[in-house]
């Protein structure tokens, strides 16, 4: 046998272990959390105010609000695990966890892996960030401009092959915008909310920036859980508590509560449902 | 009779001269002090600039620094617990696999040296995607539920490429014993095993310490990497801290605060292995 022969035998041998092991699906979830006595949520902890740390290693913000308000209904504790856009659908699918609400846009191929709970719970739009010195006017004035974006984003690819920007992609939002401050980059690509409320909060470092375009793209966010639990009780439990967030207005307070601008998604879902109510 | 007694024309053993080392204490005192001074400058300078640039209602740099760093060392802690795990694993695995490098026995000697190369030479990363995504989080055994989390599918992410180096350690350390001392022990009628145990892999031993407490030191510093698959280490801890700030112009000096602790924790094993090999210098 010759040495390379051995050598991909070996790979093989190493391929065929991994493989061997394969997680396993989860039955009736309400009952399994319930016998648990814990809802284990995968929540963002990167992703101010959604989903932040605080120093004493504690995760708040608006997305934690929503997951413990679930856990309460449920009457379970509350177990978060941080996620990244590249790990939660695969904890979700091996049953890590039965939740997740981490800033996840509702998109037609995710919809093939995951359980997207309608009503949705908030609605982004994309947007850049940049100098007023910049002098952007519309979308297609970025063509060729290097633009600073979150590694992750859903809308770093719909832009890039729509605008084709020269994309420089950042690990975390702080990177970005530290990028956006020393001239790396002449627009910073972001959901539209959370640059007014960058731009409102009144930082004399950006007060010579603005949002100069006009918001694209709005993409609604949900809470996902297993395709098997969409029909099932957990998935009753999740839509109608999601329903009750709306109606009564308890997103937009939630809104207001982290500083985030009450967004128009919100607005219009919260009359529609008092009107048919 | 000594050599210098005679004037007859005698050949004389070539000696080469001392190599100059940097032995001594001075030396490495020095230069290891000037880096880590060279560390706490940068940090000071980052610290300052901030406290500079920092919005005018905004706390000083310093304050927020302090109260950020308890969790961050927590979380370097945390790096430094999967260092120690994956390395005990990997060196458990990278020993038999190693002695298996040199057995007589054809097939078992060809997986070995398969295996080795593969994951000595697959990037890290990808052996911890792999470990991360396709093991279960939880095994089934008996109707017993075992529960896998991410942290231990990392450790034994780690420990294969850590188990590859040791392997290749061993069979470098094993190779390295003249192979006189394996026919005396043959005249002297050992066993293979019997001469493996006692008499090769004692004198191996102190060989491969240095290089495997280097091999320590890198897997630390890479243990980072698991803040790319979603686990809390250090890094990961400090990215959120950063962002719960969303003071940009911390970047920096987080930053460095996470790398002087690394740097206060593997320096010193750079250093003892430095003094280590100088010290198996002399005896071989």
């Amino acid at each position: 046998m010759n040495r390379l022969a051995i050598l991909a035998s070996s790979l093989a041998l190493a391929c065929a272990a991994a493989l061997a092991a394969l997680p396993a699906a989860a039955q009736d979830s309400l009952a399994k959390i319930k016998e648990k006595g814990v809802l284990s949520v995968g929540v963002k902890n990167d992703y101010k105010p959604w989903g932040f740390l605080e120093p004493s290693g504690k995760i708040v913000g608006l997305e934690i609000d929503l997951a413990q308000a679930v856990a309460d209904k449920i009457g379970v504790k509350l177990e978060m695990l941080p996620v990244t856009g590249a790990n939660r659908m695969e904890f979700l699918k091996q049953g890590r966890i039965d939740m997740i609400v981490a800033t996840m846009g509702d998109t037609a191929d995710r919809r093939k892996i995951v359980g997207m709970v309608e009503p949705n719970y908030y609605a982004g739009a994309t947007n850049v960030m940049a100098p007023k010195s910049a002098g952007l006017k519309k979308w297609e004035d970025l063509k060729g401009r290097k633009v600073c974006a979150v590694q992750g984003a859903y809308y770093n690819r719909r832009v890039s092959q729509l605008y084709t920007p020269d994309l420089t992609v950042f690990p975390t939002v702080p990177d970005a915008l530290n990028a956006l401050a020393g001239n790396n980059c002449v627009a910073f690509l972001f959901d539209d909310t959370l640059i007014v409320s960058t731009l409102s909060a009144g930082d004399p470092k950006w007060a010579n920036y603005e949002m100069p375009l006009v918001s694209e793209d709005p993409q609604l966010w949900a809470i996902g859980i297993r395709l098997e639990d969409m029909d099932g009780p957990l998935g009753k439990i999740v839509k109608d508590i999601s329903t009750d967030w709306h109606k009564s207005g308890k997103l937009l307070e939630l809104e207001t509560k982290w500083g985030i601008k009450q967004s128009p998604y919100l607005i219009e879902t919260n009359k529609k449902l008092k009107a048919a109510s | 009779m000594s050599a210098g007694a005679t004037d007859l024309p005698v050949l004389l053993p070539y000696r080469a001269p001392a190599p100059i080392a940097p032995s001594g204490l001075a030396a490495p005192v020095l230069l290891g002090g000037g880096t880590f001074a060279a560390f706490a400058i940068l940090f000071g300078a980052s610290l300052a600039l901030a406290q500079v640039t920092a919005r005018p209602a905004g706390e000083g740099a310093t304050t927020v620094l302090l109260r950020w760093a308890p969790l961050i060392f927590q979380g370097f802690l945390f790096n430094i617990l999967i260092s120690f795990l994956s390395m005990a694993l990997g060196t458990l695995i990278g020993v038999l696999v190693g002695i298996a490098q040199v057995s007589l026995v054809a097939p078992l000697r060809k997986t070995a040296w398969g295996l080795t190369q593969f994951f000595r030479n697959a990037p890290w990363l990808v052996l911890l995607f792999y470990a991360m995504f396709l093991l279960p989080f939880e095994f089934r055994v008996f109707g017993l539920t075992i529960a896998f989390p991410a942290w231990v599918k990392a450790i034994i992410g780690l420990a294969l490429p850590v188990a590859a180096n040791v392997s290749e350690i061993v069979r470098g350390g094993v190779r390295s014993i003249p192979s006189g001392q394996w026919e005396s022990a043959e005249a002297l009628a050992f066993t293979r095993r019997q001469t493996m145990w006692m008499i090769i892999l004692p004198q191996a031993f102190k060989r491969m310490i240095p290089p495997w407490m280097n091999l320590y030191a890198i897997l630390t510093m890479a243990t980072t990497l698991i803040s790319v698959v979603g686990i809390q280490d250090g890094l990961t801890i400090t990215r959120a801290a950063l962002v719960a700030e969303s003071r940009p112009e911390l970047m920096i000096p987080m930053y460095t605060l996470l790398l002087l602790m690394f740097f206060a924790y593997c320096y010193p094993i750079a250093r003892a292995t430095m003094a280590l090999e100088r010290r198996f210098n002399v005896k071989a």
